[in-house]
């Protein structure tokens, strides 16, 4: 029999992500693949596959959130992604602050309180240019692997400046700063700058009460880590298993928590 | 701000400081030796006294505040009656060409943005409220406003700025309304209604002076601005000369005395220099650029941030810009003033400012330029931040190209925003358009 | 849902007003004086968008970063959209209508006659002078066009039934929490008077049923338009209702009454004593009064401003809004749309993050 009371799943345009939960709120088991144009399929081929494993075939309570949240069949609510992760970094975390959620595909920040509600937000989900999809795709045309850019961006010296604030001419930049015979991991150091920039930015627009936390894929960036600290001067905070707090706090919503 | 420190950093030091820089930087251009082939000439030397003049100007706001009182104000208002009451006027518009011209503009816009402003709004405004929300500014310090006036003949943007300076500053904010003007000649109730709003403005203005507006004083600077406005059309004009001896970036730069010192009469003894000089050049057959090969009209704003890059782009080419519609602004108004009865010239020239009339009579006005200026291609400036001039270019640009057979070419970019200029992709389509010139 | 299909569509309005022979007059946004209109024989038609026509067309005479207010009317009117009116009235309401009067009066040059209107942005006693003189000019121009000069007797007969439509669109927000319909029908019939007779619009007003108004968490919904309709779908699915607006397209033309007087300056003050708003010149710290009163009394626990991208008089007011609603506790959220086939997945996900956080 099944400790697992509730079921939380974030439907990202990127990666598609479970989290089954105990009463007491604590993870039991979790899911995360890349996402599969057949949104609705994959959500209810994992919720399925999970409750399985679970023991908990008849179903458990479930929340569904993330983009794709209206295609989930076999969830109960729809909440959406802001108030979940405020949820779920709450709850990993004890305390509110500043939200900082870097995805594939968007990025958002959040304020949360000290009650764990979301106070204010702002996303950017229109441009390319601040999310993790500058940064993959850039990686793509010179050729490093995604997993790496952190790293490189850390441990390089020096710095090309990137001014371009379009992804599109970013590229055609680099290319030129290629020719010129620039060094790859001052590129990369610069592309890291501009994105932080542009997250900085939302953070401002939004408004900054510490502590600073990140969450979200790209968070695991040890290079944007560092910089957006450099760029706040606040220490940066990460929640266990960053990527899943989404689907976690849908999971603590469904919970009734 | 103390009287002591005005007297003693901003009239004495100040002053002499900044002679002392005007006469380095005319023997700096004295002593340039213009290259060979295409290209621009050593930029003129009356330059060095503009700089001195508007330096002078942005000197003394530093020192102003609790001295005279100030007043900001927009580039179309009319400023006379301001200054014959001995307010300090700030062109905010001005002040944000300068950031931009110096390459601060994005910084300031970025800090607008920060707090709420969005990226859609004009990028003078995002300027001016980066500026005054952060304090930074390359002019050392803005002084504050007593005043705001603000004329809607540029645009109903500034009007959504002012109330923001409004709600800022905490002081009055005059507004100088004017009809849009679709039809050529304003009407008898749109002129009633200028100048009524202008009578209006001086028990207000007086009332933050703290003094009576003297007829005299108010009828000298109403002279001096009109033989400002008249000398700036006259400096304009000297572009119909083949090869031009000034160019419409040289123009621009220029600008400065005839919108912010007007009614000075320093700025009158000013473009009398530069005329001087103009006709120098033209006695001597030397142009801006050297070897004119082509001849060009721009319309809208200049690009702040690339004047100078895109002047010597261009003039490597054998293009030079002879005359643009933006400058031409401040002197076409020089006619219709009129200080035997000031206040109702003056509404006519707030209703003729060229933002202030439809597109069809912009095209007109270009026309006419094609025609005066012996104009080889026009460059329509699409600049996102400017509406009123922007909206209407591609049925211009149609109608040059088409049916006067004159190449013109639309350029995308911003007058102050650098982030939406993209270098590569301008410069490929000035190049194709010189090549079109070319044939 | 309210029987909406019996409404009937602007085309449909279009030919009856001919049929009845009335001349009818396509007008952009937003402030404009019906009474002028009817009372020199012309019936006002409103084009706000529209929402389902695409850009293409009008792309073509606008760069890319005009509102498509301006552009999807003018495609609208390329492809024929206002074939069959008489006249186009083009409001001077912000930079971006300048521009349509001008290249529509000076390039396209459509077959209707293109008619202006420039509205002052004060509420001084020249202001209004001025207006006064301008609605005697454009009622000189629409006279031109149709051959009709207004009497005494005209007038009145034009100013009641006006009027009546005004009050009866009063009306409406006063009862609206007795009022049991949707959100979606409330602002239906609302947009009715865009189009609808005055005389229908009163009817239509009337009719609707009084009973338990929609429960949901109640919001102030302000901006230009509220379009596409489905918006109102949203609001309700995600627990929110509409308890108030300040909207262009609703509250912000709820004109005072004005007594008896010459014609022109009757409309004048009706004009100006609109409810403050960005392109009338309305000083920020008024709207955010104005704002929080309409709050306090629709009971509303936070403000959406809903701009149609590229809009700049609302731009500029956003922040200065926000900071001083939230002193008064009000949060305030800004969603930006394209007049497109349906609102964005982001629009959607703000507004119902926005509305979760007022749980």
């Amino acid at each position: 029999m099944s400790r697992a009371a509730a079921v939380g799943i974030d439907a990202g345009s990127t990666t598609c992500k479970l989290v089954a939960i105990d009463a007491a709120g604590e993870v039991v088991a979790t899911r995360l693949e890349p996402a599969s144009p057949r949104l609705e399929e994959q959500a209810a081929q994992m919720l399925s596959s999970l409750l399985a494993k679970l023991g908990a075939a008849d179903g458990l309570p479930t929340v569904a959130t993330g983009y794709g949240r209206r295609l989930v069949r076999g969830a109960a609510r729809q909440v959406t992604e802001i108030t979940c992760h405020a949820r779920g970094v709450f709850r990993a975390l004890g305390h509110g602050g500043t939200l900082v959620d870097l995805g594939g595909q968007d990025s958002k920040v959040i304020r949360i309180a000290g009650d764990g509600r979301p106070l204010d937000f702002a996303m950017n989900d229109k441009c390319a240019a601040g999310t993790g999809r500058f940064l993959e795709h850039t990686a793509g045309r010179l050729g490093v692997e995604v997993a790496e850019l952190g790293e490189r961006a850390l441990h390089s010296l020096m710095e090309e400046p990137i001014t371009s604030t379009c992804t599109v001419f970013a590229e055609s930049e680099i290319i030129s700063l290629i020719a010129r015979g620039a060094d790859l991991d001052a590129i990369i150091r610069g592309l890291h700058r501009s994105l932080v920039g542009r997250i900085v930015a939302m953070v401002r627009s939004v408004g900054l009460d510490p502590p600073l936390i990140l969450s979200g894929g790209v968070a695991l960036n040890r290079g944007v880590q560092e910089m957006i600290a450099e760029a706040t001067g606040e220490r940066v905070l990460l929640p266990p298993r960053p990527q899943l707090m989404g689907a976690y706090g849908a999971a603590l919503i469904a919970a009734g928590g | 701000m103390s009287r002591l420190d005005h007297l003693l950093r901003f009239r004495l030091a100040g002053r002499a400081g900044l002679a002392l820089q005007r006469r380095r930087a005319e023997r700096r251009i004295d002593r340039a030796r213009p290259g060979a082939g295409p290209g621009l000439n050593p930029p003129l030397r009356s330059v060095a006294r503009m700089r001195e003049l508007m330096s002078l100007h942005y000197l003394e706001g530093r020192y102003v505040s609790g001295i005279r009182p100030v007043a900001w104000v927009t580039s179309g208002a009319p400023s006379e009656i301001l200054k014959a009451l001995g307010f300090f006027v700030v062109y905010p518009e001005n002040h944000a060409a300068l950031c931009g011209a110096r390459r601060r503009a994005q910084r300031l816009c970025e800090a607008a943005e920060d707090a709420g402003y969005s990226r859609d709004i004009c990028s003078y405004a995002r300027t001016d409220i980066g500026s005054v929300l952060t304090g930074d500014t390359p002019v050392g310090r803005l002084p504050p406003p007593d005043l705001l006036l603000c004329c809607t003949n540029i645009c109903q943007t500034v009007l959504y700025w002012y109330r923001v300076l409004a709600d800022h500053f905490g002081c009055p904010l005059v507004l100088v309304d004017t009809p849009f003007q679709y039809r050529e000649s304003p009407l008898p109730h749109e002129v009633a209604y200028v100048r009524r709003q202008l009578e209006e403005m001086v028990p207000i203005a007086e009332r933050v002076a703290r003094r009576s507006l003297d007829e005299k004083r108010f009828l000298e600077v109403v002279t001096l601005s009109k033989q400002a406005s008249g000398l700036w059309l006259e400096v304009l004009e000297r572009a119909r000369h083949r090869p031009s001896p000034l160019t419409a970036f040289d123009a621009f730069i220029h600008l400065g005395p005839v919108v912010d010192l007007r009614g000075d009469p320093r700025t009158v003894a000013y473009y009398r220099q530069m005329l001087a000089e103009l006709d120098g050049r033209i006695a001597a057959g030397k142009g801006a650029v050297r070897e004119e090969r082509y001849r060009v009209l721009w319309d809208n704003l200049p690009i702040w941030y690339r004047v100078g890059p895109l002047s010597k782009f261009l003039a490597e080419r054998g293009v030079n810009i002879v005359a643009s519609t933006y400058t031409h602004a401040w002197g076409e108004v020089a006619p219709l003033m009129d200080p035997r009865d000031p206040l109702t010239s003056m509404a006519r020239v707030c209703l003729y400012a060229i933002l202030n009339r439809s597109a069809g009579q912009k095209l007109e006005a270009m026309r006419r330029m094609v025609g005066e200026f012996s104009i080889d291609g026009v460059i329509l400036h699409s600049d996102r931040s400017c509406k009123p001039y922007s909206l209407g270019q591609i049925d211009q640009r149609r109608t040059l190209a088409e049916e006067l057979g004159v190449p013109a070419l639309l350029l995308d970019a911003d007058h102050n925003d650098p982030r939406v200029f993209a270098e590569e992709q301008a410069n490929t389509r000035l190049e194709a358009f010189v090549e079109m010139m070319g044939r | 849902m309210l029987g909406t299909t019996a409404l009937p569509s602007r085309r449909e309005v279009i030919a009856e007003a001919r049929a009845r022979g009335q001349r009818v007059a396509a007008v952009l946004p937003y402030h404009y004086p019906r009474v002028l209109l009817r009372a020199h024989g012309f019936h006002p038609v409103e084009v706000w968008g529209p929402p389902r026509i695409p850009r293409d067309l009008g792309s073509r005479h606008f760069p890319a970063y005009t509102c498509d207010i301006v552009v999807r009317a003018t495609s609208f009117l390329l492809q024929g959209g206002l074939d069959g009116v008489d006249a186009i009235l083009v409001p001077h309401t912000c930079d971006a209508l300048q521009g349509m009067g001008s290249v529509l009066g000076d390039f396209l040059r459509p077959d209707p006659a293109v008619l202006t209107l420039y509205l002052p942005r004060g509420q001084r006693p020249e202001d209004r002078a001025f207006l006064a003189d301008e609605l005697r000019r454009l009622g000189g121009a629409l006279a031109g066009l149709s051959g009709v000069e207004p009497d005494a007797a005209a007038w009145e007969s034009a100013f009641t039934a006006e009027s009546s439509a005004d009050a009866a669109l009063a009306s409406l927000y006063q009862r609206r929490s007795r009022l049991a319909v949707s959100d979606r029908d409330f602002y239906t019939v609302v947009r009715a008077r865009e189009y609808l007779p005055a005389e229908e619009f009163v009817a239509l007003a009337g009719s609707l049923p009084e009973g338990d108004s929609p429960a949901g968490v109640p919001l102030l919904l302000s901006g230009i338009v509220a379009e596409p309709l489905e918006l109102f779908d949203h609001l309700a699915a995600a627990g929110a209702r509409v308890a108030a607006d300040d909207l262009a397209c609703g509250s912000r033309r709820l004109y005072p009454q004005v007594a008896a007087g010459d014609p022109h300056e009757r409309l004048a003050d009706r004009l100006l004593g609109a409810p403050p708003d960005p392109t009338r010149g309305s000083p920020i710290a008024e709207r955010a009064a104005h704002l929080r009163r309409r709050m306090e009394e629709s009971g509303a626990r936070g403000l959406v401003v809903y701009d149609v991208k590229f809009c700049e008089p609302e731009l500029f007011d956003v922040p200065l809004l926000r900071a001083h609603l939230a002193g008064a506790g009000y949060p305030l959220l800004h969603v930006e749309v394209e007049l497109g086939e349906d609102l964005g997945q982001q629009a959607l996900t703000r507004l119902e993050a926005f509305v979760e956080t007022l749980r």
